[in-house]
């Protein structure tokens, strides 16, 4: 064994330049998987990351319905007992209470419609980020229960500034009468994302629980769990427990089922990519190997009259391809290191893009884990291994006789 | 005719091999007949494509008959399979081809004991018998040298030593002797018989040198695939 191994190590270093070629090749294939599988890590965590910390939390409660029909009436039932449980859930590490209503919003110069949500905004500050996306004004900074936030895009619709005054009318639950308030603007905000900077509008939750004729009555909660995996995880108990009373408890993949979808893509996209980058690669691998062995025929020859036996020599093969490996492997980790590392530090800025409902609002980061780093490189060494088994099929079978006069 | 005394090494009894040259059948053997004793240093001698190599070829089972029978130190051939054929070869022939015959990534130490890894045996007997052969072979101070930094001649002493240092019961040589000059082919062909003479070493090497047929003690020559002649010398 020892003596194969030996010889396998020393014979890919015969053709330097061959071996230089193909363990870039195959190293670059392992760089560009290992750099790959960060990339679209980074931009998993950053899509979550702005899709469920913008507004929308890791998971939400509402009435059973409310997600479909948006009814002023689907409050959540036993608000107040779910929010105290909330208070004592080990898993949940925020929450914040809302309620939501279409809106018709006028200003002196126009007229539009908007999602009126009432927040609090203490808790809803450690849940969204409403309060970091603020340009102008403050973000209820005074007690003054007409203070609004608007986006800059409605802003500039209504023709209006910080301090100017509109109106929000609505439709309030269980009569449907009109109700009606006029509100300063005392905070302006930009979140890169269309449908919050041109249609939403934020106002306190008293106020809108009192505009809505709904006191004490939520539509939503917005949860922020301790660990980010619960939101994901659709099996978690966690959204059993809070499903009662005709409520519905669900994570950011229900919520947003284009984004899972387009992650689960995104993983499908890196195997295909690793197929893709391993074919290539395994066709040049072989290549190098029946070059190299074509070239020994007779010292294969040689080998084969002295007693090696047929699975010697196909094992020689193997442990060449393996030596091929390990080299390549170093190289390709070192190359998939350095350039994940630079970009770890550097960023890359996607924002403002959108893809599957969600903007970038951050520069993307590659995520490097331990596993690109063992796991990859073992997956290409063990294929290297195994494409090394069809010339070492080849060498095995060789005749010895037929072998040295083909070399001549 | 060689008498029959002694243990028989070799016994090819009507060997033919029928090459296919772009689909013409070529007879490479026609019916050869041939017994080789212990202890004998013969050469197969005869013009290119007489059929040397691949008569050395059959006997020592890298090739296969077309018809025939060869019983190698009394084991038919044609009943073992490749494994036992490997075997067979590692722990009882010697090889020595005409070029190439290192592998080029070993030392001339590594080389020489490679049969020896390759039966297992021990590094401390390994060693003993490698610096035996290489004192024995005039190689003394060249153990940790790669065969590229050894000149034709001493390339050729090595196979040598790979060849004999297990103490094989046969040793075939296929044209030792044809890339070397003049002087280093009998200096070779010398130390071959004094190996032989020594150990008693049985040695059949093929040549169409005629100075290096002199060394020899039989002459088998080959025309055309058929023995022309067979004679034993002084």
């Amino acid at each position: 064994m020892r003596l194969f191994l030996k010889l396998a190590w020393r014979n890919i270093f015969r053709n330097k330049r061959r071996t230089f070629i193909a363990g870039t090749a195959i190293g670059i294939g392992l760089a560009s998987l290992i750099y790959v599988d960060a990339i679209v890590l980074g931009m998993e965590e950053n899509m979550i990351h702005s899709a469920t910390a913008s507004f929308m939390g890791e998971g939400q409660i509402h009435r059973d319905g409310f997600r479909r029909t948006f009814e002023l009436e689907s409050s959540i039932n036993n608000s107040a007992a779910v929010l105290a449980d909330l208070a004592t859930e080990p898993v949940v590490g925020h929450f914040t209470p809302r309620v939501m209503s279409y809106a018709m919003i006028s200003s002196p110069a126009n007229v539009s419609g908007v999602s009126m949500v009432g927040i609090d905004p203490t808790t809803e500050k450690e849940l969204s980020q409403i309060d970091e996306a603020i340009i102008e004004g403050t973000y209820f900074a005074s007690d003054d229960d007409h203070d609004i936030v608007i986006g800059d895009g409605l802003a500039d619709l209504m023709e209006v500034t910080l301090g100017d005054r509109i109106v929000l009318t609505i439709s309030q639950a269980h009569g449907g009468d009109l109700g009606q308030e006029m509100f300063r603007i005392s905070g302006i905000f930009h979140f890169s994302i269309d449908g919050m900077d041109k249609a939403m509008a934020f106002i306190r939750l008293e106020k809108a629980q009192q505009m809505l004729n709904m006191p004490g009555e939520v539509h939503q909660i917005a949860i922020k769990f301790n660990h980010a995996d619960i939101g994901r995880d659709e099996q978690a108990p966690f959204w059993e427990r809070y499903s009662t009373d005709n409520n519905e408890a669900v994570g950011w993949t229900t919520l947003m089922p284009q984004m899972k979808a387009a992650l689960d893509f995104s993983q499908f996209s890196t195997l295909i990519i690793g197929l893709i980058l391993f074919a290539v690669v395994s066709l040049g691998i072989m290549n190098t190997l029946f070059m190299s062995l074509y070239e020994r025929m007779f010292e294969f020859g040689v080998m084969r009259a002295v007693g090696t036996r047929p699975f010697a020599m196909g094992r020689l093969i193997v442990f060449e391809a393996g030596a091929l490996a390990a080299v390549s492997c170093v190289l390709g980790v070192i190359l998939g290191f350095a350039l994940s590392y630079l970009f770890t530090r550097i960023g890359i800025d996607y924002t403002g893009i959108e893809y599957a409902g969600v903007t970038f609002r951050e520069l993307l980061y590659p995520v490097m884990q331990l596993r690109q780093y063992i796991l990859y490189p073992v997956i290409v060494f063990l294929l290297t291994m195994i494409v090394g088994l069809y010339p070492a099929w080849y060498a095995a079978r060789m005749n010895a006789a037929e072998a040295m006069r083909r070399s001549f | 005719m060689i008498s029959d005394n002694g243990q028989k090494v070799i016994v090819a009894e009507g060997i033919t091999k029928e090459y296919s040259d772009n689909g013409m059948p070529v007879m490479a053997l026609c019916g050869i007949d041939l017994t080789i004793q212990v202890g004998e240093f013969t050469a197969i001698v005869g013009p290119s494509g007489s059929g040397k190599t691949t008569f050395l070829n059959i006997v020592s089972g890298l090739d296969t008959v077309t018809s025939g029978s060869v019983w190698l130190d009394g084991k038919l051939l044609s009943e073992m399979s490749s494994r036992e054929l490997s075997d067979y070869r590692r722990d009882k022939i010697g090889f020595i081809f005409q070029a190439y015959n290192l592998i080029p990534v070993l030392t001339v130490q590594e080389n020489i004991e490679y049969i020896m890894l390759l039966q297992g045996v021990e590094r401390k007997q390994r060693f003993q018998r490698v610096k035996e052969v290489l004192t024995q072979l005039g190689l003394d101070g060249m153990a940790e040298r790669l065969p590229s930094r050894l000149s034709g001649g001493q390339q050729q002493r090595v196979a040598v030593a790979r060849a004999i240092v297990s103490q094989p019961t046969l040793v075939l040589a296929d044209e030792p002797t044809a890339n070397l000059d003049s002087k280093t082919a009998l200096d070779l062909i010398d130390m071959m018989r004094r190996l032989n003479e020594e150990n008693g070493t049985t040695f059949v090497f093929s040549t169409h040198d005629g100075r290096i047929m002199e060394r020899a003690r039989r002459l088998v020559v080959l025309k055309d695939g058929r023995i022309d002649r067979d004679e034993a010398r002084a």
